[in-house]
């Protein structure tokens, strides 16, 4: 006994250490199952682990026969010592059959399990068949067939010479039921799709026939083995399901038929308990998951038709309690069930939906653009190279910005791979968990409605599967919304790593291009230098004095050629006017007008001209000859209006103080051309766009501050629009552009033709049409 | 000039030699290119930056979306990294900015001013070409009285046409010289002037690039735990993916 003992013990030991094993193995099972691409090197350790157990089981039951031979007869004859009542023996003798059978039938199902694997499973998975998925018509029954085998050598051990007063098998139950239950679930729970999966095979010939061979094959052994009870493989494949179901049932009659001062009792009790649990736990799962499919199919594959039928009285009255109960909750505060967990995974799923969104939208917008930007980029550094330096140079830069061209192309392809393609997988499986929300959300006010009115079997219902719903997606939602988190951080850092990498070819690529550096002021100092030197290259072709003119006018420059021909109409020209002719045949210029053809003369706004004759000398009406005081001419006559001082006034004062931006705006435009200055200047700075830049914003803010002025002396200030000399002392000489402070709008003797001005302290007169009012403008 | 092309037995005297217009025409030609390259990249020079612009908004527009998600207020880890990509994205945009200025102001507008020298060269190629008509048709009428009997009006017009021809024939074979002697220099100007460019255009580049490495090599050495690369990210997307996938509640198709 003494030495068996020991080897108890170190069984015992060693039992820890499989069970620790066991955990972790179990683990490796789930993940393997769930990896879609099946690794060659994962399932090849794992051939390795499980040749492994199979050899540690044989060889332990090699051990137990030679134990279990002599132990029989011998245990038996022990259990009936004199001491023992009668009752104890019937008991204790029902107990041992019942341990007995336990283990045989474990040992049985163990050995199914085994043939399963290795006749099976195993082949199966060798012939590699691309349509037949051997992980969903098993899902994990080596980890079963572990997890059987480990329980049976519990058991075993448990019972091999131990007093049967002495034996504890619930022990070995509550030991092992956290991996049991687990592996059990798994099993369980893909076993109705696993019977779809199997049923859909079976209906294409040759993957019917790779099944069926095996289990010819299979039958064959059982045959041997004088078993013929095996029927097909969805027979094989519900092997599990029943024996998990068989637990509680042994246990439970294994608990009756133990004496209660046996130290197996309660932990039997504890067993049955836990063994219970499993079963009522695996069911829940089950029902769950049918609950959750079934509300996930409704909307799928579900034509109008469908809808319609459907629509009857029970469902129409159902949605408009529904609706009822949500607008009594909106309105009254409803007391609700709540689930403060749920409604945080809720939350956050939906933030997760948005910003998966957001990122696949925003990521791939930007990706677009850069593909737009970097070979815009490189091929106007290529361009602007071609022109920068003589063909004959070679640099060779062509060819690294190729290269640059094509890292742009592979970084679109590796942000498509490793960003957009991840995240819009995972957009696209958002839409399932919101119809099951929504579901649920349904459900929650159905439950509160029956809550309210305390109906109880419908009450029940509903809040059951109010329960379920909300058990598995409060469960599930955390899964989903713990990976779609991480997702989405990896692919934002791969975003970032791989906009680093971009960036750092992008930077090789220029920099083995780069030449001397030079400062940005330098570069405009040598540019200017060189255009000068082309400009006076131009200017000495211009020479020539035809060129010149065509060139300005080619060159929008203003024609200045009119100005020295035409001289301004001064007020002795206009007195003279006034005097010769009479008022009839006087006109003014409505706009400004330039001569278009021989013998035109130039017009500018107001300026007064007396008719000589209202036709040209071929006869049109269209053009009259006029007379400006100085010059004779044709003008357009479309461009002239009778001349009404009353009515000008009028006009002026209408066009001064109620159309004002306008009226100045043209003022500023038809005053241009006449300033020689302004003209000059403005230029000369075409040529140096920001000095000219810089220079109108230095007006626009004298500007500024004459507004600020001028509206403190209410509409007074004007400025002069036309240079202005002053022919005797009551008369203002008037600069252009200069400020005024009108005193008076009419002079002595009631003319508002002329106003009473004061400039720089001086006062004096001035012509009213030659001012605007000022504005901002 | 004659107006009848092909006279049998009369050959037409050349009164351009045959070189020099050759050497006119590669000249021209070569000119003609260079501007419509100048103007072709000034074009494409605006949409380049434009598109660099567009793409640093759009790079903005990821982070700021993602700040402004209620996701950031719970997670503090995701806060984080978002408000340092943020952070990294607008200093993105504001580099590429500075860099657009830098690429307008030394590249662009060099580009339009070199632009705006080109049309006075095609009108003084005009000129060229008028003055070249005139010269023609004047030439024509002293050779038509040249072939004629010399007769006394014959010779008075003759003198007469031969007075004209004279300033004619000078302002051309001026203008002609002076083209022929000022192309090749403005041709040549432009390397030195566009040079400065060029090495100012790579220049901005690299500086922002260089900038750019810089802040994302920081910004991953900040967020990503070392020795993750994208292989294993991507190993690790697929993983999550097919344990959503394995989700009951998710629809699997």
């Amino acid at each position: 006994m003494e030495p068996k003992e020991a080897t108890g013990k170190e069984n015992m030991v060693t039992k820890k250490k499989n069970l620790a094993f066991l955990r972790s193995r179990l683990y490796m099972l789930e993940r393997r199952k769930t990896d879609t691409v099946v690794d060659s090197s994962v399932s090849g350790d794992h051939s390795g682990t499980l040749r492994r157990s199979q050899s540690d089981r044989t060889e332990y039951n090699q051990k137990l026969q030679e134990k279990m031979t002599p132990q029989g007869e011998c245990s038996v004859a022990e259990t009936l010592t004199p001491e023992e009542e009668h009752q104890m023996k019937r008991m204790m003798a029902k107990r041992e059959k019942i341990i007995k059978e336990l283990i045989q039938t474990e040992k049985d199902y163990l050995n199914d399990l085994e043939l399963c694997v290795r006749e099976v499973v195993q082949p199966l998975r060798n012939k590699k068949i691309d349509r037949l998925d051997v992980d969903s018509l098993f899902s994990n029954i080596e980890s079963v067939h572990q997890i059987s085998a480990k329980l049976l050598s519990l058991l075993e051990e448990a019972t091999t010479d131990v007093e049967p007063a002495m034996q504890v098998i619930g022990e070995v139950f509550l030991q092992i039921k956290g991996p049991l239950e687990d592996i059990y679930k798994i099993y369980c729970y893909q076993h109705d799709e696993a019977r779809s999966i199997l049923e859909s095979y079976e209906k294409e010939e040759e993957l019917k026939e790779h099944l069926s061979h095996c289990i010819q094959s299979l039958k064959k052994i059982y045959m041997q083995e004088g078993k013929p009870n095996l029927l097909d493989m969805g027979s094989l494949m519900i092997k599990p399901i029943q024996r998990v179901m068989k637990y509680p049932l042994l246990l439970c009659e294994l608990r009756n038929s133990t004496p209660p001062s046996h130290p197996d009792y309660r932990a039997l009790d504890d067993a049955f308990a836990a063994v219970k649990d499993i079963n009522v736990n695996i069911n829940e799962l089950k029902r769950r998951k049918d609950l959750v499919l079934k509300y996930k199919k409704n909307d799928e594959d579900e034509s109008l038709k469908d809808k319609l039928s459907k629509l009857n009285i029970h469902s129409i009255s159902k949605k408009s309690k529904r609706v009822t109960n949500h607008l009594k909750i909106l309105t009254r505060g409803e007391s609700q069930v709540k689930d403060n967990t749920f409604n945080r995974e809720e939350k956050l799923f939906r933030a997760l939906e948005k910003t998966v969104r957001l990122c696949v939208k925003n990521i791939s917008l930007c990706l677009q653009h850069i593909q737009d930007a970097m070979p815009l980029a490189l091929q106007s550094v290529m361009d602007l190279q071609e022109i920068s330096y003589n063909k004959d140079d070679e640099m060779g830069y062509s060819e690294t910005l190729s290269n640059a061209l094509n890292s742009c192309h592979d970084f679109a392809s590796h942000l498509q791979r490793l960003i957009l393609t991840p995240l819009s997988a995972l957009l696209s499986l958002f839409p399932g968990p919101h119809k099951l929300i929504q579901k649920r959300y349904d459900k929650l006010l159905d439950c509160n409605s029956y809550l309210q009115r305390s109906a109880g079997e419908e009450s029940d219902l509903a809040k059951k599967e109010y329960e379920a719903l909300n058990a598995q997606l409060v469960e599930e939602l955390q899964a989903f919304n713990q990976a779609a988190r991480k997702i989405l951080l990896n692919c934002l850092c791969s975003f970032i790593t791989l906009l680093r990498d971009l960036m750092l070819v992008a930077q090789q690529a220029y920099s083995t291009l780069v030449p001397v550096p030079l400062l940005v002021s330098s570069i405009s100092e040598i540019q200017n230098q060189v255009l000068e030197e082309v400009q006076n290259l131009n200017c000495v072709k211009e020479n020539s004095a035809t060129f010149i003119e065509r060139k300005l006018s080619f060159e929008k420059k203003k024609p200045v050629q009119i100005l020295p021909e035409m001289p301004r109409q001064t007020d002795i020209h206009r007195s003279k006017l006034l005097s010769t002719y009479s008022a009839e045949e006087l006109y003014q210029a409505k706009r400004k007008c330039n001569a278009t053809q021989e013998y035109d003369i130039n017009l500018l706004e107001g300026e007064l001209v007396a008719v000589i004759e209202q036709k040209d000398p071929l006869g049109s009406t269209s053009r009259w000859l006029v007379d400006t005081g100085n010059v004779k001419g044709y003008v357009y006559s479309s461009f002239l209006k009778p001349y009404n001082p009353a009515k000008m006034q009028k006009v002026d004062t209408e066009n001064r103080f109620c159309d004002d931006d306008f009226e100045n705006i043209s003022l500023f435009v038809s005053s241009r051309p006449a300033s020689d200055s302004v003209t000059g200047t403005s230029e000369s700075s075409i040529g140096d766009s920001s000095s000219s830049l810089s220079g109108t914003c230095g007006k626009f803010e004298t500007n500024g501050t004459d507004v600020d002025s001028f509206q403190e002396v209410d509409e007074q200030i004007f400025y002069a629009v036309h240079a202005f000399q002053a022919r005797s002392d009551h008369e203002l000489s008037l600069q252009e552009y200069q400020r005024v402070h009108i005193l008076r709008f009419c002079d002595l003797s009631g003319n508002k033709e002329w106003w009473l001005a004061e400039a720089q302290g001086q006062k004096g007169y001035v012509p009213a049409n030659y001012l605007g009012k000022m504005t901002y403008a | 000039m004659s107006w009848i092309p092909f006279k049998i037995g009369q050959p037409k005297k050349q009164i351009v030699p045959k070189t020099v217009e050759r050497d006119f025409e590669r000249e021209y030609g070569k000119l003609q290119q260079l501007e419509e390259q100048t103007r072709k990249l000034q074009k494409d020079m605006k949409k380049s930056t434009d598109a660099d612009l567009a793409m640093s908004k759009s790079a903005v527009k990821i982070s700021l979306d993602l700040l402004s998600n209620p996701l950031c207020e719970q997670d503090q880890d995701l806060l984080s990294m978002v408000t340092a990509l943020d952070t990294a994205m607008k200093r993105m945009d504001a580099f590429n900015q500075e860099k657009v200025n830098q690429i307008q102001k030394t590249v662009i507008e060099p580009l339009k001013k070199f632009g705006s020298v080109f049309p006075s060269l095609n009108m003084a190629v005009k000129r060229r070409e008028q003055a070249l008509q005139d010269y023609r048709r004047l030439q024509a009428k002293v050779e038509k009285y040249e072939e004629k009997e010399k007769t006394g009006p014959v010779l008075a017009k003759l003198h007469q046409a031969r007075e004209e021809l004279r300033p004619v024939r000078e302002d051309f074979e001026a203008k002609n010289r002076q083209l022929l002697e000022e192309m090749p220099r403005f041709y040549g100007s432009r390397l030195d002037y566009f040079q400065p460019s060029f090495e100012s255009l790579i220049r901005a580049q690299v500086v922002y690039y260089s900038e750019m490495h810089k802040i994302f090599g920081d910004l991953t050495q900040q967020l990503d735990q070392p020795g993750h690369s994208d292989e294993q990210r991507e190993r690790e997307n697929e993983a999550k993916l097919s344990e959503l996938r394995a989700l009951s509640i998710v629809a699997d198709d």
